[in-house]
């Protein structure tokens, strides 16, 4: 082949192999995202922010390329700036998850970028807009997404409630991707949260050393071979060849 | 103007095709349409090509688009009007030109590239300039 295979770029490119989520709660959204961007094998950036800001009460989460979802996230945060400028108020967040939807599908054959626009806008309140690969919008009272959300889909069905106040949904986000994050590989690092009122954004962050703590394994296998070679030495008085510590 | 969002250049493929040119026996109908050739059915080229010379183009698309979904249709015709205007230019088209009017539209004034740097006639200035003119228009 003589001339470069431009599909074949995509392959290997810089990845935001993710675990994103955005929650509502009564008067505004918790959205938060995990802090890994790996080229490969290679953990290109720990301590990313996924979390993009498009309009003073508006934020994106990204997952898929990291390309191609900054270059959206540009795009998406310009028009949106026209849009307000031209209306004279902040916009509305469905008028910034239209925009985002209406640049992903048009270039859908181009794209891979799964995006979670959430926010507080005066008409709705808060609200959450899950914008998935093929380019279709969605609204949720919760949406996670991103390779890391397949594993935690189950934990959020089980422990998703309505009615939930700002706390315990800035937990529900933390567990969330904490169990994500520790399950698949190209999610890890530190939690990064926005927590997205009418008075304001307020920024969280978790380092990695401070997450909530799961069940972490435990050596199963040892245990028993430590019985076994316990139960011979004391019949036989024969040492045992190889011990496993 | 085309009103797409399209954010890269997209790749085209060939549009000849043997379903268009086949005979009632499914073959090419070479007494209708000519011979064959393949060149015309399977793209050759890589995408690179297209998408760096359409790259421009398409950025430009995308910023009018987006002032056509903003501010009505009005806005981007009256700057693609604009455009239209300053590049009528009187002068004899083989001389070499340079439009400043119409770089400072494009935001390109303030910026140098290799074609600025590398500019100017390959062979010298035009020695028969009817002769020129000729081949440009064809007549």
């Amino acid at each position: 082949m003589d001339h470069i295979d431009m599909h074949r770029l995509k392959q290997g490119e810089v990845n935001l192999g993710t675990s994103i989520m955005a929650v509502q709660f009564d008067g505004g959204v918790v959205i938060g995202a995990d802090s890994r961007t790996t080229t490969g094998s290679y953990i290109a950036n720990r301590v990313t922010d996924k979390l993009t800001f498009l309009h003073d009460r508006i934020y994106c989460c990204r997952s898929g390329s990291a390309a191609d979802t900054q270059a959206i996230a540009d795009f998406g945060h310009y028009y949106l700036q026209m849009q307000a400028q031209t209306l004279g108020s902040a916009p509305a967040v469905l008028t910034a998850a239209a925009i985002m939807e209406k640049m992903c599908y048009q270039n859908k054959d181009q794209l891979s970028a799964g995006i979670i626009v959430a926010g507080w806008d005066k008409k709705t309140g808060p609200s959450v807009y899950n914008i998935p690969l093929g380019g279709g919008l969605f609204r949720q009272p919760w949406a996670i997404g991103g390779s890391g959300s397949t594993y935690v889909y189950g934990y959020c069905d089980a422990t998703y409630q309505e009615g939930w106040g700002k706390d315990e949904t800035v937990n529900f986000v933390k567990n969330t991707l904490t169990l994500a994050m520790s399950r698949d590989g190209s999610s890890g690092g530190c939690i990064r949260m926005c927590v997205i009122t009418e008075d304001g954004v307020e920024r969280k962050f978790i380092p990695g050393n401070e997450l909530p703590k799961f069940w972490e394994g435990k050596e199963v296998l040892g245990e028993a071979t430590q019985k076994a070679l316990a139960a011979i030495s004391a019949v036989s008085d024969v040492a045992p060849m190889a011990v496993e510590v | 103007m085309d009103p797409s969002l399209r954010i890269v250049p997209t790749s085209l493929p060939k549009s000849a095709s043997i379903a268009q040119t086949s005979n009632s026996l499914g073959l090419h109908d070479t007494l209708r349409y000519g011979p064959r050739t393949i060149a015309t059915e399977v793209k050759t080229e890589g995408d690179l090509k297209d998408r760096l010379q359409n790259w421009e183009e398409t950025q430009d698309n995308l910023k009018l688009t987006i002032m056509r979904n903003t501010y009505g249709l009005h806005a981007p015709m009256r700057l693609l009007m604009e455009r239209r205007i300053v590049s009528a230019n009187p002068h004899m088209p083989v001389l070499p030109q340079s439009n400043l009017q119409l770089d400072i539209l494009m935001g390109r004034d303030e910026s140098i590239e290799a074609a600025d740097v590398f500019a100017g006639p390959l062979n010298g200035p035009p020695l028969d300039i009817r002769q020129d003119m000729e081949k440009k228009y064809r007549i």
